[in-house]
């Protein structure tokens, strides 16, 4: 889509989306560093997660502001509205991925002295396949955000049920688990959380691709000087509803 | 209507059978199926005023082709658009301001409540009291506040004596917002009232001849944002009693105060639906683009 006349506010929504896409790379990193920080058993890496969390809130805030501006100055619509506003949504997303990092160093640290001689490590397995899963579709997702891919965001949305199933198998090794020795209940349940911090990546990341159909131009817009003459039933047929858009 | 009959439109071949004349005519009557390029639905079931295939000549220039448009009771339609693109002359052509240029010919046809605005028996004085009309500038007679708004009533024979036309000046007045500001100085003239207040003063004295549809062409152009306001709210009362059609270039106003928009191109009406829609979703991708700013 060519740019607006006011040059200044393809710059306003540039930076926007651009903020979000390092807020997207910062918060792919916390979830990284907090599973390492968790099963290399590393307290002080765990810790740093934690204190760089006020950086991803920070980053929210900013959007946040920018957004306010932007609708303030601007009074968006159609598309550029709906982009605006799509941005919010993926920021409080990212904010949301950042608080489950956030919430695996907390765990880690907790669970630093419970670990002996309760082999968790045999779940950590789990928590890296799943931290994997989640993180490279919130990568994809922030791929297909920048790029405005309506197929791979499309695409990313379907793969949340991989993390759900591994959440699930996960699970059920955690509860045998469990079942043959109830004196790990505690920690067993440390790691649940884990696990479901990290499942709630993947909501995040699918929340994120579902959100590039929202502000993708629309390819159901009549184009040109003038539509060719139709017939009856027209409006129904370029109804956004109908094609699954708008 | 059959597909080859709608996209026959009014260049019927002279060999065409009688049937398909008649229905080619019909076509452009209220009522009758649309052939419009226009996206979006132009008819709605309470109309007012009903275009049909409405085209203006200024001399060769072609300014609007083939527009039909439905324009529902009690609600405020903005007609938005880049300069030149047909909007105001397709206003003015609702109470035939445009006869008054010598060199503007229209084709087509407009009904008012079913008639034919355009019928060679149309008195013209009337229906602009039916159809009132205010402009870009406020444009008070040099006469007292008073006199502004008793002219109107007065010249059309709708009051009996003095005591009525102090009634129809009193209600006119409270209903363009100006009342309690005015009241004590009606002998005043109506020059002296600030801008915004002259606007007002001017939807007043639309309203004194108690018309169904009122015309507005760019009204709050030359007012500052708090007479904007006060005028963008009179439309919200107004379109209790009144059927409105605004033009404006502010966008933000035609998404403020209408409940339905049309967006004309190069003589064209592109695309008209709801406001909420054409301006979060419109259908048109030159709607699109001229609302966000990518051109005008």
């Amino acid at each position: 889509m060519e740019g607006h006349i006011v040059r200044t506010f393809d710059g306003e929504i540039l930076n926007l989306r651009m903020q979000v896409l390092r807020m997207g790379g910062l918060a792919i990193d916390q979830v990284q560093c907090a599973v390492q920080a968790l099963t290399r058993e590393d307290d002080d890496a765990a810790r740093d997660v934690v204190a760089r969390n006020a950086q991803v809130v920070g980053y929210a805030r900013a959007i946040e502001d920018d957004i306010v501006g932007v609708i303030a100055r601007r009074q968006p619509v159609a598309s550029d509205l709906r982009t605006v506003l799509a941005v919010g949504r993926v920021a409080t997303d990212l904010e949301r991925v950042g608080n489950a990092a956030r919430k695996i160093a907390r765990l880690a640290l907790e669970l630093d002295g419970a670990r002996d001689g309760v082999p968790l490590q045999r779940f950590y397995n789990d928590v890296r396949k799943m931290s994997r899963t989640a993180l490279a579709m919130l990568r994809d997702a922030l791929d297909c955000f920048d790029r405005v891919d309506l197929e791979g965001a499309l695409a990313v949305v379907h793969r949340d049920a991989e993390v759900d199933n591994e959440f699930q198998l996960a699970l059920r090794g955690l509860v045998s688990y469990v079942m043959e020795d109830q004196r790990h209940l505690g920690s067993t349940i440390q790691t649940v959380f884990v696990l479901k911090a990290i499942e709630r990546v993947g909501d995040h990341a699918r929340n994120v691709a579902a959100s590039v159909p929202r502000f993708a131009p629309r390819e159901d817009l009549v184009a040109g000087p003038l539509p060719p003459a139709a017939g009856v039933g027209r409006d129904a047929e370029r109804d956004p509803r109908a094609l699954g858009q708008g | 209507m059959s597909t080859q009959m709608a996209t026959t439109g009014d260049n019927i071949p002279t060999s065409a059978p009688r049937a398909a004349v008649t229905a080619a005519h019909d076509q452009s009557q209220p009522g009758a199926a649309l052939d419009t390029k226009t996206v979006g639905q132009v008819t709605v079931a309470n109309a007012v005023v009903s275009a049909r295939k409405v085209n203006v000549y200024y001399g060769e220039k072609h300014a609007i082709h083939d527009v039909s448009l439905d324009i529902g009771r009690n609600a405020v339609i903005a007609l938005i658009g880049p300069s030149g693109c047909g909007k105001s002359t397709f206003l003015r052509c609702i109470n035939r301001m445009n006869d008054t240029i010598d060199a503007a010919r229209f084709t087509g046809h407009i009904t008012l409540d079913g008639q034919d605005i355009y019928d060679k028996r149309q008195d013209v004085v009337q229906l602009r009291a039916r159809v009132g009309m205010v402009f870009q500038k406020p444009n008070p007679f040099p006469k007292s506040i008073y006199e502004n708004i008793a002219y109107g009533p007065r010249i059309h024979g709708l009051v009996a004596n003095r005591t009525d036309l102090d009634e129809v000046v009193q209600t006119s007045l409270q209903k363009a917002g100006l009342w309690d500001e005015v009241k004590d100085r009606l002998e005043h003239s109506g020059t002296s009232l600030s801008g915004g207040q002259q606007q007002r003063l001017c939807i007043a004295r639309a309203i004194a001849v108690d018309p169904e549809v009122i015309l507005m062409d760019e009204p709050c152009s030359a007012l500052d944002p708090i007479a904007t306001a006060r005028i963008e709210d009179l439309i919200d009362e107004l379109r209790q009693n009144y059927t409105i059609v605004i033009v404006t270039h502010n966008m933000q106003q035609a998404a403020r105060v209408s409940q339905r928009t049309a967006y004309f191109h190069l003589g064209d009406l592109i695309e008209v639906g709801a406001t909420d829609q054409i301006f979060t979703n419109p259908m048109h991708k030159l709607t699109e683009d001229y609302i966000t700013g990518r051109f005008g």
